[in-house]
């Protein structure tokens, strides 16, 4: 499970993230939304132990990520947004490594084809990254995030780039590890996806939780019952601008 | 595929785990990667291979050649040879000591804070103490390289030319390593320290700009020093005052002096443990000293280097009023404001400007105190000889600011290169724009250098008129040969300065210095004729005059055809891209 608390992350005079707490229960699978620079990824950078907080804590998999940050990090599975991959790696070559990384040994070579084929990838195994189109990379990088089999995901915006397929396989995968108990923090733009598959949903805006609970109760909460998520994330975050989209028009 | 046939169906999720591999283990990507790319060349691999290969061995001969015949003159000077080898020693060491600490700071900001790959190494359950310890050994040897292979053909000429034992080579290979590890460990923690203070982007600029002021003023100042008074007969008692203010009191205890007296106890076939034993000893503390500094202050300083400040940078209104008077059209004006401020707001390309301005001064001081009156009766000859020398080193000025500044003008447009191929601007056009904001600083740059330089040497009036002629058509030519040869070999995802080292930058080089010892013969004969028949009072005959002509013609034609060449290749190639 992933718990943070009373997290803040200060830039000077600005405050990225103010104050937020949050906990994702194994096996569900929480929605983090929020417009643009409302400091989700700030929160999941920091969650993954790029970002040092300004203050609170965070928790995964019952070890804390300030006192035990290599236990916290070998439970936790991160997909970022903008991924880093060797370019001069092979898909193979890059999978091994990262099974280094978080401990595997003995079986490394199995268990890189099973993600491989996972993430239908197989056939590019022996293939250098840089070859690569982005759909495959993002799906290369959810293959090593998920190589180590860890309690705990936070992924950054998982749909960019994929086709339908792939969409549809990243969707599948992660239903399946939230019903083998991973917590999974997901933030994401795509309304219908967040809709689809999250239990809970917190609605971050300049840094605070404005919002959480299921879509019901987020339909409840922003005054109309019948409404789609789009219309409850808009009526939450301020608005859609389509009146002034007509006058620029 | 079914869901029930996913791997992790039916298993039980592993605990929290973290990496048991040894600190090289975080080495391998790289060492996999040198192998992939070996493996699987690309074009023009081998010949790039193959040029700086020959490159590079042709510089180590060099090295090899000068310290074998220098230590051997030393030799024939009995003791007050061996004492200044053992000077020159220590003074080598120490001139690469700072040297490395400069390059350890620079190189620890990337390799520490910068890198892409630590996004991925820093989420995984790595130790602190692996991470350093993977980072530091790229780091000395990013660092360090190059001090390495300029060291090894110098010793092994200091070795050959003393007749040196084995023992001389292994106490060398056994002192380099120490002596640069030292100055990388100390710049590590200099990093640290600046970059838990400013923001890791903000200590990039500041150390770029240091590290040129202090390039740029050591050349000032060693120029200033007139060194070329000691190879006077009348300065000869100020040597003993020379060689006594190249012993500082504080040498003895910088590892540089430590690794010249070890080099040159073993270069005597005696064996000296006290200072290999300093260096190794010092050696360790200082890795030691940082791991424990980058345990304590790494991350901190990691955190602040993946924030993004709000930049700072002029907004050059001055600019944007200035092209509105210029005589261009919307396009090219834009292009041209967004050319010049791209490059202004960029500290890493500026900065190197500071140092080509050290160079100029450096330049042109050299021929104000050229003193060519002290050769008597050919002092007008070896003035004229001269003009040519300086429209030869001219043309090399040009050619390196080309290569740095222009050629890389197009790979420069980098991932937005996108905007210029889908928006309607002719390519033709984008290219030429690129050409007319590449000529003018050039163009302005040299002909400067030029004229002030044959003011200073005084040289005679018809030649000034021919030289700066002919920088006038090199420069068109070669910032046509720059652009043309930066649209066919572009490099969009490579920083200006790889751009400048790639296959096609090379390649410019050579062909511009071609073109500029072409030039140079074509008007260095009928220009000698004329003033020296003008000195005698010789007239010209009918063939001289027409031959005069065929060879000025034929300087013009060539530039022409290298301008107007490259350009229009170079206009095709991205058309062919964009096909």
């Amino acid at each position: 499970m992933i718990a943070i608390h009373e997290l803040v992350k200060r830039y000077g005079a600005f405050t990225a993230v103010d104050g937020v707490s949050l906990e994702v229960a194994p096996g569900e699978i929480h929605g983090f939304l929020g417009p643009n620079g409302a400091g989700k990824t700030t929160t999941l950078r920091m969650i993954a132990g790029l970002l040092k907080p300004s203050s609170g804590r965070i928790v995964v998999n019952g070890h804390d990520l300030a006192q035990a940050p290599e236990a916290a990090k070998g439970a936790l599975g991160f997909i970022p947004d903008r991924p880093f991959i060797y370019e001069k790696l092979t898909a193979g070559e890059f999978l091994t490594f990262h099974g280094g990384l978080y401990g595997l040994n003995g079986d490394t070579g199995t268990r890189v084809r099973e993600m491989l084929d996972v993430f239908e990838l197989g056939r590019w195994q022996n293939e250098l990254v840089e070859s690569f189109s982005h759909g495959m990379k993002q799906r290369l990088v959810m293959a090593a995030a998920f190589l180590h089999r860890p309690r705990a995901v936070v992924v950054d915006e998982p749909m960019v780039g994929l086709d339908p397929r792939g969409a549809r396989l990243i969707k599948d995968v992660f239903r399946r590890m939230s019903e083998h108990g991973v917590a999974i923090l997901m933030s994401t733009h795509t309304l219908e996806v967040a809709q689809e598959m999250c239990d809970r949903i917190s609605i971050i805006l300049k840094g605070r939780i404005i919002a959480r609970g299921t879509v019901e109760e987020l339909r409840t909460l922003a005054g109309d019952a019948d409404d789609h998520l789009t219309e409850v994330f808009l009526k939450l975050t301020g608005g859609s601008g389509v009146q002034e989209i007509d006058e620029i028009v | 595929m079914k869901s029930s046939e996913h791997p992790y169906a039916g298993r039980a999720v592993r605990p929290g785990t973290t990496t048991i591999q040894p600190f090289p283990y975080l080495l391998l990507p790289h060492l996999w990667s040198s192998r992939n790319r070996a493996r699987r060349r690309q074009t023009g691999d081998l010949a790039r291979a193959c040029l700086f290969g020959s490159i590079g061995l042709f510089v180590c001969a060099a090295l090899f050649q000068g310290s074998f015949w220098l230590t051997t003159q030393l030799e024939s000077y009995e003791e007050l040879g061996d004492y200044l080898l053992r000077l020159g020693l220590g003074w080598l060491f120490l001139t690469f000591l700072s040297f490395l600490a400069f390059s350890g700071i620079v190189t620890t900001l990337s390799t520490f804070f910068l890198a892409d790959d630590l996004r991925l190494l820093v989420a995984s359950p790595v130790a602190m103490r692996r991470l350093f310890h993977a980072r530091f050994v790229r780091t000395v040897a990013q660092a360090s390289w190059m001090v390495v292979v300029f060291f090894v053909p110098v010793l092994l000429g200091v070795g050959a030319a003393r007749c040196a034992g084995p023992l001389f080579y292994a106490m060398a290979a056994a002192t380099v390593v120490p002596f640069a590890t030292i100055p990388v460990a100390a710049g590590a923690m200099v990093t640290l320290a600046l970059v838990n203070t400013f923001p890791a982007r903000r200590a990039r600029d500041i150390l770029m700009i240091m590290g040129l002021l202090f390039a740029a003023s050591l050349v000032i100042l060693v120029r200033f020093i007139q060194p070329e008074h000691l190879l006077r007969v009348e300065s000869l008692p100020d040597l003993t005052d020379f060689f006594a203010t190249l012993q500082s009191p504080i040498t003895p205890l910088l590892p540089s002096f430590w690794a010249g007296e070890t080099l040159f106890a073993s270069l005597r076939g005696g064996f000296d443990a006290l200072h290999p034993a300093a260096l190794w000893t010092t050696a360790m503390a200082g890795i030691v000293a940082a791991g424990g500094a980058y345990g304590r202050w790494y991350f901190s300083g990691y955190s602040r280097a993946q924030e993004a400040p709000k930049a700072r940078f002029t907004e050059l209104r001055t600019l944007d009023v200035i092209a509105a008077h210029l005589p261009l059209s919307p396009l090219r004006r834009q292009l041209l404001v967004k050319d010049v401020k791209v490059f202004l707001r960029d500290v890493s390309q500026w900065s190197q400007l500071l140092l080509l301005v050290a160079l100029m001064l450096v330049y042109l001081y050299n021929f104000r105190v050229l003193d060519v009156e002290r050769i008597p009766f050919v002092s007008g000859f070896v003035k004229n000889i001269y003009a040519f020398v300086n429209l030869g080193m001219a043309g090399f000025v040009m050619a390196t600011v080309a290569v740095r500044f222009v050629f890389p003008a197009v790979s420069a447009e980098g991932s937005a290169f996108w905007i210029i191929r889908t928006a309607p601007v002719p390519l033709r056009e984008f290219l030429w724009s690129k050409f007319w904001t590449g000529l003018v600083p050039v163009l302005v740059l040299t002909e400067t250098l030029t004229i002030l330089a044959n003011e200073f040497l005084g040289v005679d009036p018809f030649l000034k008129l021919v030289a700066a002629a002919t920088i006038f058509c090199l420069s068109f030519a070669l910032v046509g040969m720059a652009i043309g040869l930066g649209a066919r070999y572009p490099r969009f995802g490579a920083d200006p300065t790889q751009v400048a080292g790639s296959y096609g930058g090379v390649g410019f080089m050579i062909q511009a210095i071609l073109l500029v010892l072409v030039t140079i013969a074509l008007v260095a004969w009928p220009s000698s004729l004329y003033v020296f028949n003008r000195l005698r009072i010789v007239p010209l005959t009918m063939v001289q005059r027409w031959l005069m002509v065929a060879c000025f013609t034929g300087a013009i034609g060539l530039s022409a055809f290298a301008w107007i060449g490259s350009m229009r290749s170079g206009v095709r190639a991205l058309e062919q891209m964009a096909d």
